[in-house]
């Protein structure tokens, strides 16, 4: 067992000295909360223990060697008769690493309970995702998995554990506070790194009985929920009940399983983008039509299987990772670019107009106008929707469209797209004229526009 | 065990007639340290004022006092007689070579057990101010505590010391070479806070769909007024590492993210950066950027032109709660604003302040707010 924090009171009789110690008790934690991080290397650690505190004055040691603590997050609060309780000072002794001294003045004697908190580096938790496509493609079920990491150095046993979804700043890394020499630097210097102290010491590759069976008999009970709510910017997610995670080991919790979440198959053709491929994307919202909608998904690599033939088999599809998506907002998750749907422009005509000169009969001006012929194939036996964006080098454009599209859109100055939806095995084509004024030229685009 | 690096000693010069120095004799036991008393008003050097009787006897004495293993700034050292200020005059000041000491020649009018005070400023011993906040869970107030961070690297401890800060008493603190001491100095609860979701568009990229699986984060900040009516505005509040957490409604609280707050005069706004919003999400786009009004040399060249620029923002707010977002705007140079559908504050002359309100999401989906800014940029040259 792996126990690296530990606390000592030391009652003293005299104040100031140290030596005349008369008594040292070693309570254990109660109870602890972990809280981690998945946008920083950080875990806010609550423990609950029983101090047995004597009137007047007394000494609380609390040493962290070989763990990732940041000394300067430690705080200690009596959860009972608080306004008795004067924590007065936490000292960071001379010359010695890893420890703090609370000193605290009680007015009462007996047992108390305190909470202690402080930040860790080393817990980290990440989210990912099992997406199964149906044989038409129209629904996916999709599995989201929690997986949680300790790699602190310390066993945090039955801890209850909660993780955060969001993005906090911070100013240092946690890893590097724990590894200051002095909690708060010195004074008048860049803080240096002691790069002597190893950051964590967990050995990964040990065969302990006691974590094994702990980690077994867990595995028979019923899947954990994790319980979700929003607070701040921030979504807590508290898994239920409490975890042990030894350190050195991970533990993997589903975090939702919703089946039949409608899906569209959005391919997406932008040559300044993607070159001349088409791009697939799987599309469908966060919103209670598609079954899900009641927390925002937290951002994680998705793989993506279709079910293939009646035994339940599965072809692997591809993988995309995917941004953070509020409650409601559109998703899309790139599987990368395919040779079953094809989008063909091709150049039909090219030609020069209105040319201006100058007073030294030099051109100022003139139209270029391009025909673009596109032609979008289905090669796929289920039905697809097809973006197809065009971008041009100058905002002075007039546009003239023809045949079969599903919908037009000017996206910005320079920038249009066309939408169409094909059926299986089967093509569209359309034609766009596209009349760029160029020079003096630009003078007219404005009257001609309107 | 105090180290003992700054000594002082007292020499009773015997042979005055000489006139010049001998070797200097070392006559009299270290006076010891009385009443010392740290000051640590100013962030840049810390003043240490120390009390010590001088045996000074009749006429002219000189006292040594040196230094060694700590950094003392040697233009700094003052020394005050308290008890017979018009009977004890200092004469001069001289350092002798190669050493981290200096000389006082003191002129005594009688025999005297004279209580001095030398003072002088000290490297290495300082202080850090931090903060630890904890938000309500429907974030507007704040309970904050600030705790002083003594450090002492000065190689010099001291036992029991009166520590001064610019204000508040002077409290009394031992501090060893090497040793850091936190402890707690500031405790208000209930500050009001607002907090302030904050886009800039020069900041932040405009196309969130044109980031590959990138969120943008929109900064959110507390925003907290150094007054009477925060229960704060007694005095500055310096600066220092704030981290701030909320309670999470279940007897525990999150940490929500930290910052470094600035020195806050009284009356002043500090404003503390927490985080990221993904859930507030900012579409921007230009839709229009084209020359209008060219004006043209005798060489047919354009040499002045106006421009007409339309920009669309779409703001969608996914949170189940309303917030306010800042949204700043910048167009360079000369300009006029000749349509815009949300009203706005002109913070200078380049830049445009909003603040919009955006409501709740609700079933139908997020809510969602456009702004359409239609302006010329006058008299620009190529």
């Amino acid at each position: 067992m792996r126990r690296l924090i530990s606390l000592l009171i030391i009652v003293a009789i005299s104040p100031v000295a140290l030596a005349k110690v008369d008594l040292v008790t070693l309570p254990s934690r109660d109870t602890v909360q972990l809280t981690i991080y998945n946008s920083a290397d950080m875990t806010l650690v609550r423990e609950s223990r029983a101090l047995t505190l004597k009137e007047g004055k007394n000494s609380l040691q609390f040493s962290w060697a070989n763990t990732l603590i940041d000394p300067t997050s430690l705080e200690m609060l009596p959860k009972a008769d608080a306004d008795k309780i004067d924590i007065a000072e936490l000292v960071y002794p001379p010359r010695v690493r890893n420890l703090g001294l609370w000193n605290i003045e009680s007015g009462v004697s007996g047992k108390v309970p305190v909470e202690i908190t402080y930040l860790t580096s080393g817990l980290s938790w990440r989210a990912f995702y099992m997406g199964t496509l149906t044989k038409d493609e129209k629904t996916m079920r999709l599995q989201c998995y929690v997986r949680v990491t300790n790699n602190s150095g310390e066993d945090y046993e039955n801890a209850q554990t909660r993780l955060i979804v969001g993005t906090v700043h911070i100013l240092d890394e946690i890893a590097e506070l724990a590894r200051r020499q002095y909690p708060y630097g010195r004074p008048g210097e860049v803080v240096r790194l002691d790069r002597q102290i190893p950051p964590t010491g967990a050995p990964v590759l040990r065969a302990d009985s006691v974590k094994m069976r702990a980690l077994a008999e867990e595995a028979l009970a019923k899947p954990k929920e994790i319980r979700k709510e929003g607070l701040s910017e921030y979504f807590l997610y508290t898994i239920e009940g409490t975890e042990t995670i030894p350190t050195g080991w991970s533990k993997r919790l589903l975090s939702f399983d919703v089946d039949e979440v409608p899906v569209v198959n959005l391919y997406k053709y932008e040559e300044e983008r993607y070159g001349q491929s088409v791009v697939r994307f799987l599309s469908f919202k966060n919103d209670e039509e598609h079954k899900l909608g009641q927390t925002p998904i937290p951002g994680g690599l998705l793989k993506v299987y279709r079910t293939a033939g009646d035994q339940g088999h599965l072809s692997y599809t591809g993988q995309s990772s995917f941004k953070y998506i509020p409650v409601d907002e559109d998703v899309e998750l790139n599987l990368g670019s395919v040779a079953d749907v094809v989008v063909e422009p091709t150049l039909m005509d090219f030609k020069a107009d209105n040319y201006r000169f100058d007073n030294r009969d030099n051109i100022s001006g003139w139209d270029d106008i391009y025909t673009f012929r596109i032609e979008a194939r289905n090669t796929r036996d289920i039905g697809v929707k097809i973006e197809i964006r065009r971008n041009f080098d100058t905002p002075y454009w007039n546009l003239e469209k023809s045949g079969d599209f599903d919908q037009y859109e000017k996206v910005d100055m320079d920038t249009v797209k066309f939408t169409l939806n094909l059926q299986p095995r089967s093509a569209k084509t359309f034609q766009y004229t596209i009349r760029a004024y160029r020079g003096t030229r630009q003078e007219n685009w404005r009257e001609s526009s309107r | 065990m105090n180290s003992k690096r700054i000594k002082l000693t007292a020499i009773m010069l015997l042979l005055v007639g000489y006139g010049i120095v001998q070797a200097r004799i070392k006559l009299v036991a270290l006076p010891e340290r009385a009443a010392t008393v740290i000051r640590l008003d100013n962030p840049q050097a810390t003043l240490i004022e120390e009390e010590r009787v001088l045996t000074l006897q009749k006429s002219l004495n000189k006292v040594d006092f040196s230094w060694k293993g700590v950094s003392i700034d040697a233009d700094s050292i003052r020394l005050v007689a308290l008890d017979h200020p018009d009977k004890v005059t200092l004469l001069s000041v001289s350092y002798p070579p190669n050493e981290a000491a200096l000389v006082w020649d003191i002129s005594s009018a009688d025999n005297f057990a004279e209580r001095v005070r030398i003072s002088y400023l000290l490297s290495f011993i300082d202080r850090l101010i931090t903060y630890t906040a904890i938000a309500d869970k429907a974030e507007t107030q704040l309970d904050i505590k600030s705790f002083l961070v003594l450090r002492n690297f000065s190689g010099e401890d001291f036992d029991k010391a009166r520590v001064l800060l610019d204000y508040g008493e002077a409290f009394k603190q031992g501090i060893n070479h090497e040793e850091t001491k936190q402890m707690l100095f500031l405790k208000t609860d209930n500050v009001p806070i607002t907090k302030i979701w904050t886009f800039d568009a020069t900041k932040l990229p405009w196309d969130p769909e044109q980031l590959e699986n990138r969120n943008v984060g929109i900064p959110v900040s507390y925003r907290i007024v150094n007054d009477t009516e925060s229960g704060l505005g007694e005095f500055a509040l310096w600066g220092g590492k704030a981290r701030i957490f909320q309670d999470d409604g279940h007897n525990s609280t999150i940490f929500l993210g930290e910052d470094v707050a600035n020195l806050v005069p009284v009356g002043e706004k500090m404003e503390l950066y927490i985080g990221d919003s993904r859930d507030i999400v900012v579409t921007q786009r230009k839709m229009t950027d084209t020359q209008i009004n060219i004006r043209r040399n005798n060489r047919d060249r354009i040499v002045l032109f106006d421009t007409d620029e339309e920009i669309v923002a779409k703001i969608e707010n996914f949170k189940d709660s309303s917030a306010i977002l800042t949204m700043l705007q910048h167009i360079p140079g000369q300009w006029d604003m000749e349509k815009c559908n949300i009203q706005y504050k002109r913070k200078d002359a380049y830049t445009l302040e909003f603040e919009i309100m955006l409501p709740a999401r609700t079933e139908k989906g997020p809510a969602v707010k456009e702004l359409k800014m239609h302006y010329n940029r006058r008299n620009v040259r190529p």
